[in-house]
């Protein structure tokens, strides 16, 4: 038999299996027993019997052993009353250990041994081992006296009682185990009826372990507890296979709704990763929950360093721990404009507002699920912000100062000192000069701002140049005419075109020969030209006034800025009409640059590109 | 308060014109400068009973000159007065550091300038604590 099928027996009918050799086991073990009790009842009878009997021995006198001749003696006779006892031999020996008279069973070697001599040890018994048979013996033996003195000895011999089935006693064997060995197969092919069903549980627990579902529930004939257990055990599959699909049902819209999670999530987070700005989120408990890389770059720090911990760990700057620590656990409503101006060290020179934006949950307007926090670069906003107060500040000051002089003046020419003819005159000059001043300062300041502010529609038109700065050089030339000067003005016959804005740079060009006739001495002289290569037209400015020193060559032509210079501040001017004359001819895609030296007066030039030059480099 | 001598700084030449007309009139000696820097010198050589400067000049401005005032002349007795366009909080703040420092608001009121100035100078012909008080 192959031993794959014994295997397979094994596991089919190893409990049926296992209970015979369970019975088989419990009839070996009673009877084992049953045997081991009968041998010690037995030996305890020997004990009894040998010790009484040799006691009744002991008490007859020798002469009564020895037999007469023809006659039996008391050993015959004992022979004769116990029958084939377990007695296996008595045996009367002399004082000298002689044998004197000795009865045996049959098959029986009397051991040879030699009596006790104390008196001690007269009375007693002893076990030996039957001579040429391993038998093992118990012997009794006791004095026997004559007239008080002893005379010799009796041994009584008993055959030890052996454990095992004596043929006499396998009748009782076998009516003891053969009921034991035949109910074992019938409480086993009972039990086996009645566990059936508890097998089929355990195949539609395995089906439905396999994922297999169930099919219906578990029809079978059974007894009524176990068919009682049965119905309960259909109901709780169907409520288990109920509960299973409904678990199923939400898991499977976990799933999805964790998708979607994940698919705003990122959009979110892609959100954050484009925007211009620096950006993270910080959660109700302070804690980064989300940032995108601006911040690292603006902090000088990892962004895996940044998310899922608080600021006090990640960031270095005190003053930006101590507003985002403040940020985390607000509890504020609708948008705030808290926001702390920050300088970073890798970026000198920029500033960044921080900006704290409570999130608001649609299911809980009270309680912010965090703060959004913007880094918002405000660099340029702040320069402007600076240089618009301090534009404010200088206009306010040039307009005030003529202003300050006018209403001096006027106030003087009421009392007593306008009753003076001279001072008369000389207010009427100043008051003059000053509104001209105050005029051309307002002109200027609203040019500017135009530009500025790209509220100015330039109006380009192909100009005759020539007739331009003629006009504009004589006007100012004669402005001038109180200082003597030498107005010399170079221009050749034609000029080749260009497009211009013949107003602003009418403007241009006056603020240039103005401050050219302004900054000259007396007899001084002042001299426009226009020059012109294959590409550009070249207007010159040129006076012999006090010139401008190098370092400060770039910064005449910022606004309000007046020349440190004494002999430049002596000259009234209001720091705009350089400024508003680069604004000018850079707006025409010119340029205007200054040439100059202390003592040895400058020279402004206008460069334009020719209109041919304008053409070929737009094409 | 005849001869109380007035220093008077701008680099506006009309305003030092205007002022000078008015102060000589009302009898007062004054003095000018162009800047901080010749105002500075001339203080130190001379210094006057009282000092009325502009604000923005070049080289040295009103400000500047102000601080190196408090700083070489901490026991001066001359009081100061600034032209300004506007006496912001700043400037303000400042001149609280500089001692007896007030501020002339451009446009300036010639009527109102004399009467603060007899108001000044009436206190110190009299002993009294001169102060410059501010003039509209």
């Amino acid at each position: 038999m192959p031993l794959s099928r014994l295997a397979s027996a094994w596991r089919k009918e190893r409990l049926g299996l296992t209970m015979i050799v369970a019975s088989l086991a419990v009839i070996a073990i009673t009877v084992l027993l049953l045997f081991r009790y009968q041998q010690r009842s037995e030996e305890n009878n020997i004990q009894s019997q040998g010790a009484s009997l040799v006691r009744i021995l002991t008490r007859i006198p020798y002469a009564r052993f020895v037999p007469e001749t023809g006659k039996a003696g008391i050993l015959s006779i004992l022979q004769q009353i116990r029958g084939t006892s377990d007695l296996a031999y008595l045996e009367i020996v002399d004082a000298g250990g002689r044998v004197v008279e000795e009865i045996a069973g049959n098959d029986v070697v009397v051991p040879a041994a030699s009596l006790p001599t104390e008196p001690a040890g007269w009375v007693g018994q002893r076990r030996l081992v039957m001579p040429g048979s391993n038998r093992k013996m118990i012997e009794f033996h006791a004095p026997l006296f004559e007239h008080d003195q002893l005379a010799g000895y009796v041994r009584l011999g008993y055959l030890q009682p052996v454990v095992g089935p004596r043929p006499d006693q396998l009748e009782f064997v076998a009516s003891f185990a053969l009921p034991i060995f035949l109910l074992t197969p019938l409480f086993y092919l009972l039990l086996r009826r009645e566990v059936r069903p508890v097998r089929e549980v355990n195949t539609r627990l395995d089906t439905l372990m396999g994922g297999n579902g169930l099919a219906g529930s578990v029809e079978l004939a059974a007894s009524a507890e176990l068919q009682d257990f049965m119905e309960r055990f259909n109901r709780f599959i169907d409520a288990s296979q109920h509960r299973i699909g409904e678990l199923e049902e939400d898991r499977t819209q976990l799933e999805t709704s964790a998708k979607l999670l994940g698919y705003r999530r990122s959009r979110v987070e892609s959100v954050l990763q484009s925007f211009p700005e620096a950006v993270l989120v910080l959660d109700e408990s302070g804690t980064v929950s989300l940032a995108n890389a601006r911040v690292g770059q603006l902090l000088d720090v990892s962004n895996r360093d940044i998310v899922g911990k608080k600021p006090v760990e990640w960031c270095k700057d005190p003053g930006i721990i101590a507003f985002l620590s403040g940020q985390g656990g607000r509890r504020s409503h609708g948008y705030h404009s808290d926001a702390l101006e920050y300088t970073p060290g890798s970026l000198p020179g920029r500033t960044f507002a921080i900006s704290p934006y409570p999130l608001f949950s649609p299911q809980d307007t009270a309680e912010p699920p965090g703060t959004l926090v913007v880094f918002r670069d405000i660099t340029a906003e702040k320069l402007a912000r600076d240089s618009s107060g301090e534009f404010v500040a200088h206009v306010s000051h040039e307009l005030k100062t003529p202003l300050n002089v006018l209403a001096m003046y006027s106030e003087m020419l009421q009392g007593a000192e306008g009753g003076r003819e001279q001072f008369r005159i000389e207010a009427a000059n100043i008051i003059h000069d000053e509104v001209e001043r105050l005029a051309l300062l307002i002109n200027n300041i609203l040019s500017i701002t135009k530009i500025e502010t790209g509220s100015i529609s330039i109006e380009r038109k192909r100009v005759k140049l020539r007739d331009l700065l003629e006009d504009t050089f004589n006007a100012c030339a004669r402005g001038g005419q109180e200082k003597h000067i030498d107005f010399q003005l170079d221009l050749p016959h034609e000029i080749s075109p260009v497009a211009l804005d013949k107003d602003l740079i009418r403007i241009a060009v006056n603020n240039l020969l103005t401050n050219a006739i302004k900054y000259s001495d007396e007899h001084g002289m002042v001299r426009m030209a226009v020059e012109e290569t294959e590409r550009t037209v070249r207007v010159s400015v040129r006076d012999k006034g006090i010139g401008i020193s190098p370092e400060e060559q770039e910064k005449i032509f910022d606004k309000f800025y007046r020349s440190q210079n004494e002999e430049v501040s002596r000259r009234s001017g209001h720091g705009l009409g350089l400024a508003l004359a680069r604004e000018i001819i850079q707006l025409h895609h010119g340029t205007l640059t200054v040439n100059s030296a202390p003592g040895e007066g400058s020279e402004f030039v206008i460069e334009f590109d020719k209109e041919a030059e304008l053409l070929r480099r737009a094409v | 308060m005849t001869g109380k001598r007035i220093l008077l700084v701008d680099d506006e030449p009309h305003v030092i014109r205007v002022l000078k007309l008015a102060l000589d009139a009302a009898g007062y000696s004054t003095d000018e400068a162009c800047n901080g820097c010749q105002a500075l010198e001339k203080i130190r050589g001379n210094p006057p009973d009282l000092l009325i400067t502009d604000i923005d000049m070049p080289q040295m401005s009103g400000r500047d000159l102000c601080d190196r005032i408090a700083e070489e002349m901490p026991g001066r007795s001359f009081g100061i007065y600034v032209l300004s366009a506007r006496a912001e909080d700043e400037l303000r703040r400042w001149s609280q550091g500089i001692g007896n420092l007030d501020f002339l608001e451009k446009p300036v009121s010639i009527r109102r300038l004399l009467a603060r100035l007899k108001e000044y100078f009436s206190n110190d012909d009299s002993g009294g604590e001169r102060q410059c008080r501010q003039v509209r």
